[in-house]
């Protein structure tokens, strides 16, 4: 069975490149553009990996991780954020991973593939 | 460590029948608060009177009890408690005291001296009270804030978790046995991130305080220092929901990792090492590693500097090389062993312990306590790491000098990648060894 991501973001070319790149690596990718459609998702869809843009408007990444941990603790996230700064954030620990965004998503897609190898596993 | 029958001495209580009576008086609680101490009449007050707010303050509707388990003098604890006096501090603190007050006592624990027996009696205070939560605290804290009452209890109330681990803003420099091997062995060992696995602050709920309560192992090390690692290795091995909390500054008497650190880290290390064993069936499987959910809210904080010589460091480990030589060569792969001692003459203000090598020297040494090569005892394995241990925080210290306390965080969170990627090789020597005893 594909496994399923989830895409937060609210830039729109954003989701769309990462659908399309996560699409091809043989992943289902469904997209919420701001916190409450991304927590609906979760609840909803039960995605396997999350990843998680940080400065959205309204709601930040941060916050959203926040209740993400409250309804599934073991629910892999990845933060994808354009800033670095960030990661000193000491809410960015309850991530699994934190990638600064960049044109190349052969990181995010190896680090994608690496986490749900442990669960499979 | 295995579980043993209720005969056993490590079920006798630690609790004296005057504690007993005292808590029979009490009747039940919701909320527990343990402060192990020895001797800590100079420091206590301060925790005392956090933990009194604490639980005025974020939770008036529960029962509190606070237990101070001392293991040195009762009577002077207990003269630092006389000394909270009319509790003038709750109007400082613009804290209403609640009717009901919370009530305070000190007990001396019973059996081996050590932290983890004054824990044990906390728990067993706590199953008799029937709690719904709790915490310990350090009884030398100097930074401590009644929030820290909120943040180690409520996880536990209000969200079910089994374990609270601290989060703290600490000198780069403060807890080097927490950042070169308790945090990346519990990273790499047990795939969950836990910043804080020895600290001595924590919550827990009564499902995991019934679960430690029924292991035999309170004759053990785990009795003195190493009884914060176990709590949180079993806690995370044994599937409770554990998360973190961040509580800002850890202030505490200060220590230099290169003086006076040896019994606590042949507690520590030894305990872990001997967890490895008991827990091989986990962390053998265990790929990758996962973060841990964090509460709290962070703020900014200059942690205090912590003056650490690295020079005694790389002396001690120089001046140990040649005792040690021997043991390091039954103990440690060739190739391991042969770049260890190159490192051996390397200038103090060239020194450099690679990440690598320490990693599978730790590994080695991990092994090594497994297996016992003949004529070796335990105590004479954790002792030929212990200049190791000193190399690797002078070269940390080298490394960091000129970074602040973040940039130095990620250093360690890169060296528990490395823990992490070089898990195979341990695997690998764990297992061989198991072939060979079959």
């Amino acid at each position: 069975m594909k496994k399923k991501i989830l895409v937060v973001d609210d830039e729109q070319n954003i989701r769309m490149l990462l659908r399309e790149e996560l699409t091809d690596e043989g992943y289902d990718v469904i997209e919420a553009e701001n916190g409450a459609a991304a927590i609906s998702a979760i609840k909803d869809q039960k995605p396997d990996l999350v990843t998680l843009d940080i400065k959205m408007p309204g709601e930040d990444g941060l916050s959203i991780l926040r209740k993400i941990r409250e309804i599934d603790y073991d629910l892999p996230v990845i933060i994808c954020s354009a800033y670095s700064v960030y990661k000193s954030d000491f809410s960015a620990v309850a991530a699994d991973h934190y990638i600064v965004k960049s044109s190349n998503f052969e990181d995010i897609k190896k680090k994608i593939a690496e986490i749900l190898s442990y669960q499979t596993s | 460590m295995s579980s043993g029958a209720n005969t056993d001495r490590s079920f006798a209580p630690s609790l004296d029948d005057e504690a007993r009576e005292r808590l029979r008086q009490i009747g039940s609680a919701d909320i527990i608060v343990g402060i192990p101490s020895y001797n800590n009449g100079d420091t206590i007050g301060r925790v005392i009177r956090a933990a009194e707010l604490g639980l005025a303050k974020y939770f008036p509707g529960h029962k509190g009890v606070i237990m101070i388990s001392e293991g040195g003098s009762a009577e002077e604890t207990s003269r630092a408690v006389e000394h909270l006096g009319d509790r003038r501090y709750f109007e400082s603190a613009f804290i209403t005291r609640p009717d009901r007050g919370t009530d305070i006592f000190v007990t001396k624990y019973r059996g081996l001296s050590g932290k983890g027996t004054a824990i044990k009696a906390v728990l067993e205070a706590g199953r008799i009270l029937a709690v719904r939560a709790g915490c310990m605290l350090d009884s030398d804290l100097r930074s401590i804030s009644p929030e820290w009452i909120e943040l180690l209890i409520a996880p536990v109330l209000l969200k079910d978790f089994g374990f609270v681990a601290p989060y703290y803003s600490r000198h780069k420099y403060d807890g080097t046995i927490t950042n070169m091997i308790a945090y990346p062995l519990t990273w790499s060992l047990y795939g969950r991130r836990v910043r804080q696995p020895i600290g001595g602050d924590f919550g827990f709920s009564p499902a995991l305080m019934e679960s430690l309560l029924a292991k035999n192992v309170w004759e053990t090390d785990i009795a003195r220092f190493g009884i914060d690692i176990w709590m949180t290795t079993v806690a995370i091995c044994e599937n409770f929901k554990i998360c973190q909390s961040f509580l800002g500054a850890k202030i505490h008497d200060d220590k230099d990792p290169g003086k006076d650190l040896s019994p606590m880290f042949t507690q520590v290390v030894g305990t872990i090492f001997s967890l490895m064993s008991l827990y091989r069936d986990t962390w053998l499987r265990v790929r990758g590693s996962r973060p841990t959910a964090i509460f709290g809210f962070e703020s900014e904080y200059a942690p205090k500097p912590l003056l650490v010589d690295s020079h005694n460091m790389i002396r001690k480990f120089q001046e140990s090389a040649s005792a040690c030589r021997q043991v390091w060569e039954r103990v440690l792969e060739k190739e391991t062993c042969d770049k260890l001692l190159e490192v051996v003459s390397f200038e103090a203000d060239r020194f450099e312990l690679p990440v690598q090598l320490w990693i599978k020297s730790l590994y080695d040494f991990a092994c090594a306590y497994e297996r016992l090569p003949d004529g070796l005892a335990r105590s004479d394995i954790i002792e030929a790491l212990v200049p190791v241990y000193y190399a690797m925080t002078a070269s940390f210290v080298r490394k960091t000098q000129n970074l602040d306390s973040q940039q130095a965080e990620e250093v360690i969170t890169e060296q528990c990648r490395e823990f992490e990627k070089l898990k195979p090789y341990l695997i690998e020597c764990w297992s061989a060894h198991q072939q060979e005893g079959e």
